[in-house]
């Protein structure tokens, strides 16, 4: 066990290694940059532009700003903010209790639409329910956010009214600029963009339930249990369905790093002050200490749960073992 | 077992994610009301006149990084710290230089090297402390530390600045710096803290300024919130109590809050946004618009794009481009009222001229549309209409590139129309547009304008408010770029006309404007002879907002929307 963690962890940094070259080469080979900020301000001298380059270290060949980058980052220095020229951390760190917050929410709203539901359908296979159900899964699987989005705030954001004549839902930020900080207010500002991820994701999820129920309705101890003159709420809930949620576990620790990663349309349509919104006007800027520290953070993030996967695996299923 | 230990990983992934929720909710700080201080009213008010209080939310699809202006980058840098930073001279809502923080414009000596600022007294910032000139002096510091981001033109030349006293800041410098009156635009108090550790000042996220306003909450991408400074000069000013910068996703969203109310100000909308603003026009929205000075145009270039950056177009011509018969006749095809009427819904004006507003503007003439006239230039320069209507010379096509920001309505329409209208006197136009990063990229990035590889060009730019570095920077042969400047200069026409050169460097070098307007004048219809470039129409600066807000004003300076902020006031 200890020296296959090692092993997985040794390739685990490795890959992060390479990933960082490869992120850090991407983005140093996209045109524009930080620079072209000031390409039309003919007010900027000769001797400005070279002080800015020097100042972001701009001046030097990609690989000597990447070792001093992968340097710098090893004694925890992510480097400042091109644009607001705070560390990248704290830009980060700002933002992420927000998207911890909406990703969060819209787990736990996933779950307690699509596990009952996808247990229904399995139990009720071929059911008029059922089929109704995977037809809106599939559907719901479709749906590009970005448009989804845009409807749902068309929808309730700027016909319906709600009682005081504004918005029925307020279509963007977190809370109402102005007002002090209430929760009623934070919960109607979740209601769309939760609303929005959790139906979408909930149609995945909806479907590996059921057919995970499936696929252990069937089974030898299921029918034991039976056998055994268990009551039905009983087989289905403490044999079958326990069992059926082990790919389900899978999926939601593979699901762990969007926590931290955000959603980037939906963060970006919903103006939710959050890691993919940050991202997003990042990437605009090429405001690259920002860029790396979020897809380093992401990368790992990615990298680490699919090891707790594995080693989650090892306890709940004791047939699989590590090396 | 198996099921408790599954069990037991399912609770920890809830209490995980719990955990999470709470953290999430609690760093969102509780705000009070936006607590106004305690200013006296006006004590007679004409029922008419302006009503103290409310707030203000101002939405923008953009967030500032800083509002440190030394460090600032972007337009709404300028103009969020605007609000809260005032300068000795800024630019009004008329394009014209006003004094703010100087009693007067400051006064230039004979030579034109000693300018001399009177400061307004009983100025305090908002944290209390008195503007005096060693605020002045530090400000110069700081734009010329080595951590800043500010341009350094002109800032550079100043040898000295004394303070005689507290009220007067005499700046000495080394040679004539004929735009001296855009220096000094923001002022940064000595107290903003040391120049060496610039970029980690506290002052960058809560600025202290003369202003009206003070930052009092800055809530990372969700707003920005300012109240009154309670020590701002002016009695009873500002009339509003509040405001709010909300950070949108986007300028659709924007329109949208504006029509329904929950936002009064709308920063950053351009022309293609005219079609919905009438549209809200029963919905109580109206807009503020002013000349920037700056055109929407096509940029020639005369050097052979197969050749990398050459110094000199005549040694390496552009095969169709060079010839002026041929840049004479696409003008001429050009109906620019039709591109303003169609496109445009007739908002701006036609471009004519490299200054068309402002101080030094020199309005020209707009150019005849004429494509009969056009196709006998063309004939009389040896392309003669070809199998397919397109004209050839010695087995060459008429055929032209076109490359613009990929993704901007107007532009790619405007492309579209110019190549209909092109293709009447015999012309192909091809449009090959690319992002605007890559249109804007620098010499190392191996930028396409730095380099000179493309035909024709579609941009605005143009002068702020003095134009003596942009047409030094756009027009003079010496800020052609080139592998010997590693690339500076905007000169992406490679148009050298030594008279070009002579007069904006005169210019340069005397501080009397109507001399320098003179000049200037000379460059704007020389320019208009040697067609470089073609001014397709005005651009505007535009903010949209709630017909109940009082006082609106949108100056083409740095402080946009910003400008004249403590006197709006909300009708009831």
């Amino acid at each position: 066990m200890t020296s296959y963690l090692l092993r997985r962890l040794a390739q685990a940094l490795l890959t992060l290694l390479v990933i960082s070259m490869i992120i850090f080469g991407l983005i140093s080979a996209v045109p524009g940059g930080i620079m072209s900020a000031y390409s039309e301000n003919t007010d900027m001298t000769p001797e400005d532009f070279a002080r800015l380059q020097a100042k972001f270290g701009l001046d030097q060949p990609v690989p000597v700003r990447y070792l001093k980058w992968l340097g710098n980052m090893l004694q925890g220095d992510w480097g400042n903010s091109f644009v607001s020229k705070r560390p990248a951390l704290q830009e980060i760190a700002d933002r992420l209790p927000n998207t911890i917050l909406l990703m969060g929410s819209m787990l736990i709203v996933t779950l307690l639409i699509a596990i009952p539901l996808g247990v229904f359908s399995a139990l009720k296979q071929y059911s008029l329910f059922d089929h109704i159900l995977t037809t809106l899964a599939l559907a719901g699987q479709s749906l590009p956010t970005f448009w989804f989005g845009l409807i749902l705030i068309i929808i309730f954001s700027a016909t319906l009214k709600g009682a005081d004549g504004g918005p029925l839902l307020p279509g963007s930020g977190m809370t109402t600029p102005g007002m002090p900080f209430n929760l009623l207010d934070l919960i109607r500002h979740m209601i769309l963009p939760v609303a929005m991820l959790a139906l979408i994701s909930a149609a995945g999820y909806m479907r590996y339930m059921r057919s995970s129920m499936l696929e252990v309705l069937p089974k030898d101890y299921v029918r034991t249990a039976r056998g055994k003159g268990l009551s039905e709420r009983t087989v289905l809930f403490r044999h079958a369905l326990r069992n059926a949620l082990i790919p389900i576990v899978t999926l939601l620790g593979l699901e762990l790093p969007y926590l931290f990663g955000g959603a980037l349309f939906t963060e970006t349509i919903f103006a939710w002050p959050g890691i993919g919104r940050l991202f997003f006007d990042a990437a605009m800027k090429t405001d690259y200490p920002v860029l790396m520290a979020v897809l380093m953070i992401f990368s790992a993030l990615i990298i680490f749960s699919n090891l707790l996967v594995d080693v989650v695996y090892t306890i709940i299923d004791p047939r699989i073992t590590l090396s | 077992m198996k099921h408790l230990k599954l069990l037991i990983s399912l609770i920890v992934l809830a209490s995980v994610l719990l955990a999470a929720c709470g953290g999430g909710a609690a760093p969102a700080p509780a705000t009070e009301a936006p607590a106004a201080p305690a200013t006296e009213a006006p004590a007679a008010e004409a029922p008419a006149g302006p009503v103290s209080g409310g707030i203000v939310v101002i939405g923008s699809p953009q967030e500032p990084g800083t509002l440190n202006p030394a460090l600032a980058s972007a337009s709404i840098e300028d103009a969020i710290s605007s609000f809260i930073i005032e300068g000795l001279v800024m630019v009004d809502d008329q394009g014209k230089y006003a004094p703010v923080l100087a009693e007067s414009l400051p006064e230039v000596s004979e030579d034109g090297l000693v300018v001399t600022y009177k400061l307004k007294k009983d100025v305090k910032f908002s944290n209390g402390e008195p503007f005096t000139c060693a605020d002045v002096k530090f400000t110069l510091d700081a734009i010329l530390s080595d951590l800043s981001q500010a341009s350094t033109s002109g800032y550079a030349d100043i040898d000295s600045l004394e303070c005689p006293d507290d009220y007067t800041a005499v700046a000495t410098f080394s040679q004539v710096y004929a735009p001296y009156l855009r220096l000094f635009s923001y002022i940064i108090p000595k107290s903003a803290g040391d120049l060496a550790s610039m970029d980690t000042w506290e002052f960058n996220r809560m600025p202290i300024g003369t202003g009206p306003w003070m930052l009092k909450e800055w809530k990372a991408g969700d707003s920005l919130t300012l109240v009154k400074n309670p020590y701002y000069r002016e009695p009873g000013k500002p009339y509003l109590d509040s405001l709010i910068i909300r950070i949108l996703p986007s300028r659709e969203t924007g329109m949208q809050l504006l029509g329904t109310g929950e936002i009064q100000v709308l920063w950053d909308l351009v022309e293609a946004d005219f079609p919905a603003l009438e549209a809200m026009k029963d919905k109580g929205v109206t807009y503020g618009a002013a000349v920037t000075g700056e055109n929407e145009l096509l940029v020639f270039n005369l050097a052979d794009p197969t050749v990398d950056a050459p110094e000199d177009p005549a040694a390496a011509p552009h095969p169709i481009l060079s010839d002026l018969r041929v840049r004479q006749a696409l003008q001429m095809a050009i109906d620019k009222q039709l591109i303003v009427d169609t496109l445009l819904s007739g908002n701006v004006r036609v471009g004519t001229s490299v200054l068309p507003t402002g101080e030094f503007a020199c309005p020209q003439e707009p150019s005849k549309y004429d494509p009969e006239a056009a196709k006998k230039l063309l004939d009389e320069a040896g392309w003669v209409p070809g199998k397919d209507g397109i004209r050839e010379k010695d087995g060459k096509r008429l055929s032209l590139k076109i490359t613009s920001t990929a993704g901007n309505q107007i532009r790619e329409q405007t492309e579209q129309v110019l190549a209909d209208m092109f293709k009447q006197i015999g012309v192909e136009l091809v449009i090959e547009n690319v992002p605007s990063d890559v249109l804007f990229a620098g010499w190392d990035s191996n930028g396409l304008r730095k380099h000179g590889n493309f035909d024709i060009l579609l941009y605005t730019t143009g002068p702020g408010i003095d134009p003596d570095s942009h047409l030094f920077g756009n027009y003079h042969s010496a800020r052609i770029p080139t592998a010997a400047n590693k690339g500076a200069g905007n000169n992406y026409s490679r148009y050298i006309n030594a008279d070009v050169d002579g007069w904006i460097d005169d210019a340069s070098y005397i501080t009397d404007v109507n001399a320098r307007r003179e000049l200037y004048c000379k460059v704007a219809e020389q320019i208009n002879k040697d067609i470089p470039r073609v001014y397709l129409y005005e651009r505007l600066l535009i903010s949209g907002y709630r017909e109940n807000l009082q006082n609106f004003k949108v100056s083409p300076g740095p402080s946009d929307f910003a400008w004249g902020s403590q006197d709006w006031w909300l009708k009831p």
